[in-house]
């Protein structure tokens, strides 16, 4: 009994003692930055990962000078010039003290483009971030990766025609 | 120290063979489908992801717990037939063999743990896919589907094992529950769809009016009952408002435990449980009523009835809008082929899976 309350108690003390570090969430690696103009807002532009490829999410962070308390406003994505989503900026979840998109990826190569409409103390104003050039998405095609994970689907239906063709009496 | 014990036969409740791996492998899925709901719920409100977080260990869990009870059961089966003991239909269905005669696998149990392993190798396939391409939180990437479909094929060992005893209560309520959990899941698997080129179609919402269709039939041509389409739609109803409840709580309870806040600008909507028709008690309804019809009438009626309804429901929860009237148009003509389909396949299986053990009729349907 002794030894089945020191076993299990190790393997709790295990699980939470590796569960404890891995819950640790990654910081924000701003690797290249670009600024843009909104009017009167001076604003940078961080990526965790440069250059950016198709597919592949990284973290996106905005950051006004003079921070973001007293200031609110819409971002715009665009797709070589057609509007793609528009959302509020929200504070990046790992790195509250700015903007953000967190762990996203632009789902296509080519020329995007980010809209800042921003409304602070000295009024609302219009930046642009133009020409941000998305590359091709790494990895295998996707027709491949479509193939590989629907595996199970094609694995099912063959188990479906055996069981059709076996029973085609009705019980 | 007197440690004698007197045997108290009388006092033990029998509990029916088959009920306890069947039970099992229910749980898991159920985990599974809670460990979904609160993970689509935390991506959305809260954000941050690592290999460990609770909804992911919950998603873990349910395959390694339906996995198990059916190697379990695989085992023992084996076991019996090598020692040419006799082998109960009843515990998952007729045994069959496995690399030659090395293993005997009762044929539901097979293909419960038989989606579990596929979850192990998928797994992997996710984490080389996240090393690739980043810890991003899209649901609908081709390894996630790969999941989404392992974990499926297990849900659908699960209505297998329950089917075999689909002449004692507990096979009728499990068939139900099985099924109903099998339906709500593939409300996110469906989500894959949206790489399909649909045109003027919203291919999820199709998808959804095929699977969801398809899988009330099966339910209620398993059980072969009157009530048993319904017996489906209102697992699944309670299943969503359980769920409404349950998600966003969930995840802000755990937010809280983690010292995370949530994100600005959530709207509160609970993710999985919105994706479910909440047309779906109306067209078990349908399905009641138009019994003596050929299934596909009662299928198509189904399909209409969950694609046309699928905007109201957005506009009930989010405010969305309508959309335009060539889409939805287009997408409820979809809809009542897909369901007429789904309708006649659903009805099919459900006939495929009362093969599997060739129980007693008219003891209890």
């Amino acid at each position: 009994m002794r030894r089945t309350l020191l076993g299990l108690a190790g393997a709790v003390a295990l699980l939470f003692g590796l569960t404890a570090p891995a819950l640790a969430f990654e910081p924000v690696n701003v690797v290249h930055t670009e600024k843009v103009q909104a009017g009167p807002y001076d604003l940078t532009v961080g990526f965790s990962t440069w250059p950016v490829k198709a597919m592949q999410s990284l973290d996106f962070t905005f950051a006004p000078e003079g921070g973001v308390a007293d200031k609110k406003g819409t971002l715009t994505l665009l797709y070589n010039g057609k509007e793609f989503n528009d959302d509020p900026l929200a504070r990046h979840p790992r790195k509250r003290e700015v903007w953000g998109l967190d762990i996203q990826a632009l789902p296509e190569p080519g020329t995007w483009a980010f809209r800042f409409d921003i409304d602070g103390p000295a009024g609302p104003a219009t930046g642009e971030l133009k020409n941000l050039q998305v590359m091709e998405q790494p990895g295998p095609p996707m027709g491949l990766s479509w193939a590989i994970s629907t595996i199970p689907l094609f694995g099912l239906v063959a188990l479906i025609v055996i069981a059709w063709r076996r029973t085609r009496t009705t019980v | 120290m007197d440690i004698t014990a007197v045997a108290a036969p009388s006092a033990r409740v029998a509990v029916p063979r088959g009920l306890v791996p069947a039970s099992v492998v229910l749980a898991g899925a159920v985990t599974s489908l809670v460990g979904l709901t609160w993970d689509i719920q935390w991506h959305t409100d809260v954000g941050p992801d690592t290999f460990f977080t609770l909804p992911h260990l919950f998603l873990y869990a349910g395959s390694a717990i339906s996995g198990l009870a059916s190697l379990a059961v695989v085992l023992l089966t084996t076991a019996n037939t090598k020692r040419d003991k006799a082998v109960d239909p009843v515990v998952g269905g007729r045994a069959v063999g496995v690399f030659g005669r090395t293993f005997a696998a009762p044929v539901g149990y097979l293909v419960s743990g038989i989606g579990a392993a596929l979850f192990l190798v998928y797994g992997l396939w996710d984490q080389w896919w996240h090393g690739l391409y980043g810890f991003d939180a899209v649901i609908d990437s081709p390894p996630h589907i790969g999941l989404l479909l392992s974990i499926s094929i297990t849900m659908v060992g699960a209505v297998m094992v329950f089917a075999v005893a689909r002449d004692q209560k507990w096979g009728t309520y499990g068939v139900a529950g099985a099924a109903a959990t099998l339906l709500t899941f593939s409300m996110v698997t469906v989500l894959g769809l949206r790489a399909l080129p649909g045109g003027l179609v919203n291919t999820v919402n199709a998808g959804s009016a095929f699977f969801s269709v398809m899988i009330l039939f099966m339910g209620a041509y398993v059980l072969n009952r009157r009530g048993g389409a319904l017996a489906v739609g209102a697992v699944v109803a309670v299943l969503q408002a359980v769920f409404w409840w349950f998600s966003p709580w969930a995840t802000e309870v755990y937010a809280h435990a983690t010292g995370l806040p949530l994100r600005d600008y959530t709207d509160g909507v609970p993710g999985l449980p919105n994706m479910i028709p909440m047309s779906l008690l109306l067209v078990a309804v349908a399905v009641e009523v138009l019994r003596g019809l050929p299934a596909w009438v009662p299928g198509l009626v189904g399909g209409v009835i969950i694609t046309a309804l699928a905007p109201v429901q957005r506009i009930l929860v989010y405010g969305a809008k309508f959309p335009a009237l060539d889409r939805y148009v287009a997408t409820v003509v979809a809809g009542a082929v897909l369901g007429a389909l789904a309708g006649m396949l659903g009805r099919r299986f459900g006939q495929m899976l009362r093969h599997l053990a060739p129980v007693k009729e008219n003891t209890h349907a």
